[in-house]
């Protein structure tokens, strides 16, 4: 019964924070869209606040640029259980065009943390981001609440 | 006492660190750690044709991505010695004002966010969608447009889509007014941005301080007098002001817009017939190209072989910018609160900024304090 309880409060209350480990800001302003009146996150009880200590969901853009090797698990591992990461954009996934000779980029993030859930697109529409933070966001945020208990 | 703000902060979009040096609440002085997003974009971009290259201009900045599209392309172009059709250069212009609309509007909406002013931030958003949707009726994208190449535009604008575009375009100057108004005379926000963040014009001149946040200072400068459509075809003033404080710099963001919408009617309206690309050879050879970009003035500075890019330099309007917030806008900022609210109106773009990466001899990697910032002695 403690279970179910928790994970109707899991679902409903998502708090987000948005790490950019070194994209083109194209996905950011596209979650910052999503805050707009158009989409409107919060009617679905998502919050982002960029705090790492208090969220559900870590949303990673950006591929992977040095200073962030080591940061990003530090990241990690101040939020607190239970958490998904949600990889948005090409560039943690692949690292996108900045992955050629040259590029100081360590993509794909999956190396470092472990990725719950992957948008591609560059960067992927507003809709889209949504639409994977709905489906797979309560979801699995409940059911790695019950694995840890 | 030192206060780090960042890398991952709830006040801050994008990976930076602030570091403010407080008595109390009053903020003394800022210190800007970079290097949290570099890519080694200019690295990359060599030994690479212009086809490639294009993508990666566009991919410098998030934001502002087409300005930097545009200026790659004229590089080229500025190398070839030719121009493009003037059918071509109005579309730019076109999109040009669509891209400074929306960023101007996320500007002065994460001002308001700073500043703990919920409705005017929702607002903002909400007056932008509208612009995003008549971008990707032009363009078909909402951020990385992909629609400059070397030579004009992709693609060709029906009559449909101009409509469509002057429709949101009534439909926003109808509104818009309301918003400005109730930042202008609102006595709350006014108390929270006059006299806040305030930067003279000598300082914005010593920082070298461009775009809005220089004009706001009183330096006269909009690299879009010298661009030839806007000199020679177009109807415009540039927008500048006295004051230099945070409600200056918003304020002169918000009649920026105005000016945006009065050249995409006269664009729309005297928009000549004719092709919109053309074939262009581009011989060996080098140039410098600048472009008002949103946040102020961005060049390319490129050197090609005919074919290949051999050496290409950036220079984006971020970096100025971020540097006069730190060096002279948190300067006796009296409270924190404040302090952010003033780093959001310098309209940091990341992204944008971070393009050098310093190395010791052994190849360790040294922390990068600002152009200003090097030899500072204020450690964290």
């Amino acid at each position: 019964m403690l279970d179910g309880l928790k994970d109707i409060i899991r679902k409903s209350s998502i708090h987000v924070c948005l790490v950019n480990t070194g994209g083109c800001n194209g996905c950011d302003i596209e979650i910052v869209a999503l805050l707009s009146p158009r989409y409107d996150l919060e009617q679905y009880g998502i919050y982002v606040h960029n705090n790492p200590r208090e969220a559900d969901v870590i949303i990673v853009t950006g591929a992977m640029a040095e200073q962030w090797v080591d940061k990003l698990q530090r990241v990690y591992a101040k939020t607190p259980e239970p958490k998904i990461v949600v990889a948005v954009g090409n560039c943690p996934l692949t690292g996108d065009v900045f992955n050629q000779e040259g590029g100081n980029v360590h993509a794909p993030v999956s190396d470092f943390i472990p990725v719950d859930a992957e948008v591609s697109g560059c960067p992927p529409r507003p809709s889209e981001i949504l639409e994977a933070l709905l489906t797979v966001a309560p979801g699995a945020i409940a059911a790695r609440g019950r694995q840890k208990l | 006492m030192i206060l780090p703000i960042g890398p991952v902060h709830p006040g801050l979009k994008e990976p930076l660190r602030l570091k403010l040096k407080t008595r109390g609440e009053k903020v003394l002085s800022a210190e800007i750690d970079y290097g949290y997003i570099h890519r080694g974009i200019e690295r990359v971009m060599e030994g690479k044709t212009w086809q490639k290259g294009i993508f990666l201009a566009e991919r410098v900045c998030g934001i502002c991505s087409y300005i930097h599209t545009q200026t790659f392309a004229e590089v080229f172009e500025k190398i070839a010695g030719e121009t493009v059709t003037l059918r071509a250069q109005y579309l730019r212009v076109l999109t040009n004002e669509l891209d400074r609309i929306q960023s101007h509007l996320l500007a002065n909406s994460t001002y308001f966010k700073a500043m703990e002013h919920e409705t005017l931030f929702m607002y903002m958003l909400g007056l932008r969608e509208p612009i995003m949707d008549a971008i990707e009726l032009l363009t078909g994208n909402r951020v990385n447009m992909g629609w400059n190449v070397v030579g004009g535009v992709k693609m060709d604008i029906k009559q449909a889509h101009m409509d469509s575009i002057l429709e949101i375009m009534d439909k926003f100057e109808s509104e818009y007014g309301r918003y400005v108004e109730m930042f202008e005379s609102g006595p709350l926000v006014g108390l929270r941005s006059h006299d806040v963040g305030k930067m003279t014009r000598d300082e914005a001149l010593m920082a070298r301080a461009v775009g809005p946040i220089g004009r706001a200072s009183g330096l006269k400068h909009d690299v879009r007098e010298q661009h030839h459509t806007y000199r020679d075809h177009m109807d415009w003033k540039v927008v500048w002001r006295k004051e230099g404080d945070n409600f200056a710099r918003t304020m002169n963001r918000f009649d920026e817009i105005w000016e945006s919408i009065s050249l995409i009617r006269q664009v729309i309206n005297n928009l000549p017939p004719g092709e919109v690309r053309k074939k262009i050879e581009i011989p060996a050879g080098d140039a410098e190209y600048r472009n008002e970009a949103p946040r102020g003035e961005v060049t390319y500075s490129v050197e090609t072989n005919g074919n290949l890019i051999k050496n290409i330099s950036i220079r984006t309007p971020s970096i100025m910018n971020i540097d006069a917030c730190a060096k002279y806008m948190l300067k006796d900022v009296a409270t924190v609160s404040d302090a952010v609210a003033t780093y959001a109106t310098s309209d940091p773009c990341i992204a944008c900024t971070e393009r050098v990466i310093i190395l010791d001899e052994s190849g360790r990697h040294l922390d990068f304090h600002g152009v200003h910032n090097i030899n500072s002695k204020l450690k964290g």
